[in-house]
């Protein structure tokens, strides 16, 4: 099976302070790391290699920074690592981005399943998945929590909702999403790493992709951002409760009936 | 052939970071500091992904930069955030290699790391600690393996002591504390389990850095003489071995001859 | 699709909400945004319809009306019952086609995230997700998107200006329900279902239902949170019962998931749920930021805890310093009293 494992390179979140005025969580010196949920589809795209055989490639649309997450997914185990980087992309919505990643696989040719996590931990929309299957013209099965049917040219698959689940039989090519449930990504070992260090990341342009200029950047993005603000700020203060259990229950439990909360 | 000094140190060597800009570089420094430590006839105690960093495991470093094992002078360090799969590699590369002392430990986990959880290893418990780890290397690999566990003086004694009785039934077969300044009051209640102790002397100038480990702010100016305290313990508790964290391989190393004079 | 000149816009009118749907009924969010929608329709001087694509539909009409919509559109039909995105996005795309709304909104549901972004593309239209703000921008008659980004750190305002309709979904519990008005009435507009519609590429085998432990948490008012302290799956019966009490959720951290003492549906944070309860109480929790990320947005934070420096103790609105299993069973008691 030939698949595609599309990764976001996203800033980290290790190191924060509370800012005790406004309560608000302040980043400090984050590094850019793969998106978390991204790592399950990768580990889903190894599995399945494993099962059927076949090539999988990890494909990402950034920054040149964003090839450290792309020899990240090498090591691993794909086996080839793509960049979508042009300046043509910079700007794009989710619109935009889900054109250039679906131009890139229909380029690459021959792929069969896209695999993406559930949603980037920067952006949160979880558009750019649906978007993919959209452009491809490709079925496509969200928050995939299992994997329990692998045939050749289908998958049978469990899709999470809020109240269980559906089982989905899905016919290849087929973009999917997938969440923590499906499986434990693996930790890469000290060979994979080093040949992930030598090993090249093709990079791609919008030309080299025959992508329409139209479709691309902040000029083919029918969303556009017209203004970032901080949140407000939380404003109150800690209200401190010590004392024996009876005493704290007492006091909290008074302050949520004042609150109407019970 | 290896050194016979006057005393055997346990030499902490951490693993290499997986992430790091020039591993090939840390890999060499790291292959240079395992072949010091053998060669002068001291123990190489390799670390397991410490604070839940991703890093490299022991037993891939050594096979992969061809590094020679003699059996006691390696210790590996095993926590309980892997697989089972990746558990039984490094516990069967381990077996092949000759190593045969481990360190086992409950370990620190982070979003990148995976978990043994109770139905791995066959057990009702859920959540795995050093004492399941331990109880599960003795089942699957009997009489295959040392194993040593780790005790924390700065946690409540009473606590401390319940859970080493309880990795001590495990098979625990040495133990190796947390860094002692100077002294500590529970050492000599550790020698009533009548299994060897090592203790660990913090060998940085850094001491703030223990901050975390002892519970308490240490201010960064803190004068601290590494080799001083080293001197000091083997002074006070001269039937425990010795486990250097953060031993400075230009600095103090040709120095740990002299110290035992 | 593009629309760039005045007449182009002028072709879309009327805002759309897309209902969630169960078995035989419409999800509360569907209120939500009709409530939402209704001041949109107000402020553009148009219509707001409900659009309700499923099998046994059209008699669900009538409460859309009652909750504020002048048109109801109905597709009722067996080849839309179970959720198969290609057959409700071909539907749904070839409504707007034809009808052409000037806005379009929907709920954030597992449903919504996946069927919205593929009629976004399939229509050439913007879309924002998970809005927590929608109003209409006074001289352009704009819709104005407002929504948090980087773990909500940042706000941002969204426009589509030359794409229509512009679509936004909304999560469940950020609108307010209308009240419903039994003598409202509006037109029902039918569409048959297209059997170009359907999909031969994907099919629903079985939908399942979990026994769950009743409140979602997505959905929920009051959460009632565990970590590392809980220290095993008798912690959180323990907190389930307060959850039963307080008539809330149960959530989790990571750590608490990973250990195996809860399911992974209970886990708030970067990688499981967001949040935005009116009160998230962390029992044992110390506040690791991917955690923080996924409630920061509560109403109201309480926190539980032994260390007072921790950083969720830190972020609390009402920070209580002591054991989790004195305190819960004690919480218990007290409003069991009340």
């Amino acid at each position: 099976m030939k698949i595609v494992a599309c990764i976001k390179q996203v800033p980290g979140t290790n190191d924060c302070t509370i800012d005790p005025e406004t309560k608000r969580l302040k980043r400090e010196g984050v590094e850019a790391v793969l998106n978390p949920f991204d790592l399950y589809a990768l580990e889903q795209a190894m599995l399945l290699r494993e099962a059927v055989g076949g090539e999988v490639i990890a494909l990402s649309m950034g920054p040149p920074q964003a090839e450290t997450s792309l020899r990240e997914a090498l090591s691993c185990g794909t086996d080839r690592g793509v960049l979508l980087c042009d300046r043509a992309f910079a700007g794009s919505d989710t619109w935009a981005t889900s054109y250039a990643l679906a131009t890139a696989i229909r380029h690459l040719g021959g792929v069969e399943l896209v695999l993406c996590g559930k949603q980037a931990v920067d952006g949160d929309t979880a558009q750019v998945g649906p978007g993919i299957a959209a452009h491809l013209g490709w079925p496509q099965a969200t928050y995939v929590s299992a994997m329990p049917g692998v045939e050749g040219k289908r998958l049978t698959v469990r899709r999470m909702n809020e109240d269980g689940h559906d089982v989905l039989e899905v016919d290849l090519p087929a973009v999917m999403t997938v969440v923590k449930d499906l499986n434990t990504p693996r930790v890469p070992t000290l060979r994979s790493c080093l040949a992930a260090r030598k090993a090249t990341v093709t990079v791609l342009t919008a030309a080299d992709i025959g992508a329409d200029a139209r479709c691309l950047g902040l000029d083919g993005s029918p969303t556009r951002v017209v203004k970032t603000s901080p949140p407000p700020p939380r404003g109150t203060k800690t209200v401190h409760i010590a004392g024996d259990g009876r005493t704290c229950a007492r006091q909290i439990v008074h302050e949520l009936r004042m609150k109407s909360l019970v | 052939m290896a050194n016979e000094p006057d005393r055997v140190f346990h030499v902490e060597l951490l693993s290499p970071k997986q992430k790091s800009p020039k591993l090939e570089a840390d890999l060499d420094l790291f292959a240079e500091k395992y072949r010091k430590v053998l060669d002068a006839g001291h123990v190489a105690c390799i670390t397991d992904n410490p604070m839940g960093i991703l890093s490299f495991q022991g037993t891939e470093l050594i096979d992969v930069l061809g590094l020679p094992v003699r059996p006691e002078q390696v210790s590996i360090h095993l926590n309980t955030f892997h697989t089972k799969k990746d558990l039984d590699g490094i516990l069967t590369q381990a077996i092949a290699m000759g190593i045969d002392n481990l360190l086992a430990i409950s370990g620190d986990g982070s979003p990148r790391l995976p978990k043994l959880t109770g139905k791995d290893i066959g057990n009702a418990v859920e959540s795995v600690t050093a004492v399941e780890l331990i109880r599960y290397i003795h089942r699957e690999y009997p009489d295959q393996f040392t194993v040593g566990v780790a005790f924390n003086p700065y946690e409540p004694p009473a606590h401390e002591m319940e859970k080493m009785r309880r990795k001590v039934d495990a098979g625990a077969a040495y133990v190796t504390t947390q860094p002692i300044i100077e002294s500590h009051e529970t050492l000599e209640q550790l020698e009533t389990f009548g299994i060897p102790i090592v203790i660990e002397c913090w060998m940085s100038r850094k001491l703030h850095l223990l901050a975390e480990c002892v519970g308490y702010e240490i201010p960064e100016d803190t004068p601290y003489d590494p080799m001083a305290n080293l001197r000091t313990l083997m002074a006070r508790y001269p039937h425990c071995e010795f486990y250097l964290a953060l031993l400075g391989f230009k600095t103090q190393f040709p120095l740990l001859e002299q110290a035992c004079a | 699709m593009i629309a760039r000149t005045d007449a182009e816009r002028n072709e879309y009118r009327h805002v759309w909400v897309v209902a969630e749907l169960r078995p035989g009924e419409v999800e509360s969010v569907t209120w939500e945004l009709l409530g939402a929608g209704r001041r949109l329709a107000d402020a553009r001087g148009c219509e707001l319809w409900c659009v309700l694509l499923g099998k046994g539909t059209a008699g669900l009409a009538g409460e859309c009306f009652a909750r504020g919509a002048d048109a109801a559109l109905v597709v009722d039909d067996p080849g839309l019952e179970h959720f198969v995105d290609e057959a409700h996005a071909n539907a749904l795309s070839a409504l707007i086609r034809k009808h052409k709304p000037e806005i379009v909104l929907c709920g954030a549901t597992a449903r919504g995230r996946a069927l919205i972004p593929r009629v976004a593309v399939q229509i050439h239209a913007g879309l924002t997700a998970d809005c927590t703000g929608l109003e209409i921008e006074p001289d352009s008659g704009l819709l104005l998107q407002t929504r948090p980004a980087f773990g909500g750190n940042i706000i941002a305002t969204i426009k589509s200006a030359d794409h229509r309709p512009q679509m936004a979904t909304v999560r469940p519990r950020v609108m307010v329900e209308p009240p419903i008005d039994p003598a409202r009435s509006g037109r029902l507009v039918r569409e048959s279902f297209d059997p170009a519609w359907a999909s031969k590429l994907a099919r629903v085998l079985e939908a399942i239902r979990h026994a769950g432990d009743g409140v979602r948490l997505g959905d929920a008012d009051f959460i009632v949170a565990g970590g590392r302290a809980m220290g095993g799956k008798k912690g959180f019966d323990m907190l389930r019962g307060l959850a039963e009490v307080v008539g809330g959720a149960l959530g989790a951290s990571r750590a608490a998931v990973d250990a195996g003492w809860i399911d992974y549906a209970h886990q708030v944070g970067q990688t499981g749920t967001t949040v935005q309860p009116k009160c998230y109480l962390a029992c044992g929790i110390s506040g690791q930021i991917q955690h923080l990320v996924g409630m920061q947005s509560a109403d109201l934070i309480i926190a539980i805890d032994k260390n007072p420096e921790a950083p969720m103790m830190k972020l609390a609105d009402y920070a209580i310093e002591g054991d989790v299993f004195e305190i819960v069973p004690a919480m218990i008691e007290e409003i069991r009293r009340l």
